[in-house]
């Protein structure tokens, strides 16, 4: 209780006090339920408590009164948009009656919040690739610090937290979140660590979070890169692939072209067999033709005219002989060719088992990388 | 002008022309000719000729030729002899001719009396020169050594 002789001194007292009181403070004298006085110290005011307003007949301070006796509350954010702890004093006069009460208001400051200026800027620098450290209350965000190298310009002070962000989740689980992700909110992928901040003295109450938001570039960067990597091996795999498919099916080509001259080779010599046998035939007609003319030349006279059919006989022979060389020669060439063929394919049938095996080495090669890539991958997820 | 028509055939490279009256036919050699003991070499031997005995005679050996394998164009030249059939392997029978008597050239006797042979004179035919042979001459001399 406070005297009301004493009263300024306490008022006096108090604007002194409060400019050193750190994080701010109000005092406010009340009159019944009516201010008469208030003082605030330069960082911290509040709107509702003017001289000359009343105040609510049953807050903190009419509870004092009524009660003659000091009552202190806690103020949830709610009602001023800002914790506060108030202190109400009855003020009584000589004559022991009630004047009125001389009431304290503190700002309530998590101990987080109170430090984080001081921490912050360098707490945001200790990270590779830099970071942005930022503090909620249940609303919005209230303090940040971005590093040098670092910063999420979407998440300025007053930047109102929504339903999907990690902070606000983080609230509403009560439970420290850290995930990766945030290339759909901000752009670019990033590692966000929020933790949930809760009164001093009610561990139960959640009143902010404190969240770090790290780049993950690099790491995104090189799953990227191992990614695409690993894209191209696999289509340069398909190609391969294709290619030894299709070695097979030359070999099996070569095999069946292989086949066929073989039997080109055969037929030439059945061609061969006919042309000995025209040979022959015309070998006994010309035999036939010279009898014949013998013949017709034993018969005189009136065998003259058959001596000139027999004749025609014979050279008609000839004629049909004289083919045999030639359908030989031409058998002969076609066989000459057909081998050069046969040669050039079995050469291409070599170098495509060549192929072959080289494409099996490639795959091999191929394979290996590919899972050196995967690992590359798998490391880039730990980064 | 009278015309004599000739068998050719050829013996070695060379090309032989006999009257066309002294040939009976042309075959293939047959494989049945069955060697005799006793003659000069060239005579092959005795061959059936349709139930007829009748001496082969190789005329390349007779000639004085190279022997040579028995070609498959070789053939047996059958030739009535007056009478008597004879067998000659000769090499191949081209072609009858019939040629104008002014073209047969005939041999100086001095030429032909060297080597006993049975060569009656040389006949041109365009650029070749066929030699006639004279068949009773070479009926004496085979049926001489025969007998």
């Amino acid at each position: 209780m406070i005297k009301f002789s004493a009263l300024d001194s306490c008022k006096s007292l108090a604007e002194t006090l409060g400019h050193l009181v750190p994080g701010g403070i109000m005092f406010c004298v009340t009159e019944g339920d009516t201010i008469v006085w208030r003082f605030s110290s330069d960082s911290f005011h509040l709107d509702s408590f003017e001289v000359g307003n009343h105040v609510e007949s049953n807050g903190v301070m009419m509870n004092a009164v009524r009660n003659k006796k000091t009552v202190s509350q806690n103020v949830p954010r709610t009602v001023y948009g800002q914790r506060l702890i108030i202190v109400a004093m009855p003020i009584i006069d000589d004559t022991d009656n009630v004047f009125g009460a001389f009431s304290v208001f503190l700002p309530k400051l998590h101990p987080v919040a109170a430090a984080f200026k001081d921490f912050a800027p360098v707490l945001a620098e200790m990270f590779d690739e830099g970071s942005v450290i930022y503090m909620t209350d249940l609303t919005q965000v209230v303090y940040r610090q971005a590093s040098l190298k670092f910063d999420i310009s979407s998440l300025p002070v007053g930047h109102v937290i929504q339903e999907e962000d990690v902070a606000a989740r983080t609230i509403k689980t009560k439970k420290p979140i850290s995930e990766e992700g945030g290339a759909e909110i901000y752009g670019f992928p990033v590692l966000e660590t929020n933790y949930p901040l809760f009164d001093e003295d009610n561990p139960d109450e959640i009143v902010a979070s404190l969240g770090v938001i790290i780049p993950k570039k690099t790491a995104a960067h090189l799953r990227i890169i191992s990614g695409n990597l690993e894209d191209g091996l696999s289509a340069i795999s398909a190609a391969i692939e294709e290619l030894a498919a299709e070695a097979t099916s030359i070999h099996s080509n070569e095999q069946n072209l292989n086949n066929n001259i073989k039997e080109i080779i055969g037929l030439s010599e059945e061609i061969n067999k006919v042309s000995v046998f025209i040979k022959e035939i015309a070998d006994e007609t010309k035999m036939l033709g010279l009898n014949a003319a013998i013949e017709a030349a034993r018969a005189g006279e009136s065998g003259r005219g058959f001596g000139v059919v027999a004749e025609e006989i014979r050279k008609l022979s000839e004629q049909s002989k004289s083919t045999v060389p030639r359908i030989q020669e031409l058998t002969d060439t076609i066989k000459a060719k057909v081998n050069d063929a046969g040669d050039m394919s079995k050469s291409s049938l070599h170098a495509s088992q060549e192929q072959a095996a080289a494409t099996e080495q490639v795959t091999a090669s191929i394979e290996e990388i590919t899972a050196m890539c995967g690992e590359l991958n798998e490391m880039a997820k730990t980064l | 002008m009278k015309n004599i028509q000739m068998v050719v055939f050829a013996v070695g490279k060379e090309d032989y022309g006999i009257d066309i009256f002294c040939t009976q036919e042309i075959i293939r050699i047959p494989k049945n000719i069955t060697r005799v003991p006793n003659m000069p070499s060239f005579i092959e031997g005795m061959l059936n000729l349709r139930d007829q005995v009748i001496p082969v005679v190789d005329l390349r050996k007779r000639f004085g030729l190279e022997n040579m394998e028995t070609e498959n164009d070789s053939r047996l030249l059958v030739l009535n002899l007056e009478g008597m059939l004879l067998g000659n392997i000769v090499d191949d029978v081209s072609e009858v001719l019939s040629v104008g008597e002014e073209s047969i050239e005939s041999l100086y006797v001095e030429i032909a009396h060297l080597g006993n042979n049975c060569i009656k004179g040389i006949c041109k035919v365009e650029d070749r020169l066929i030699m006639l042979l004279d068949v009773t001459k070479l009926k004496n001399e085979i049926f001489a050594s025969v007998s």
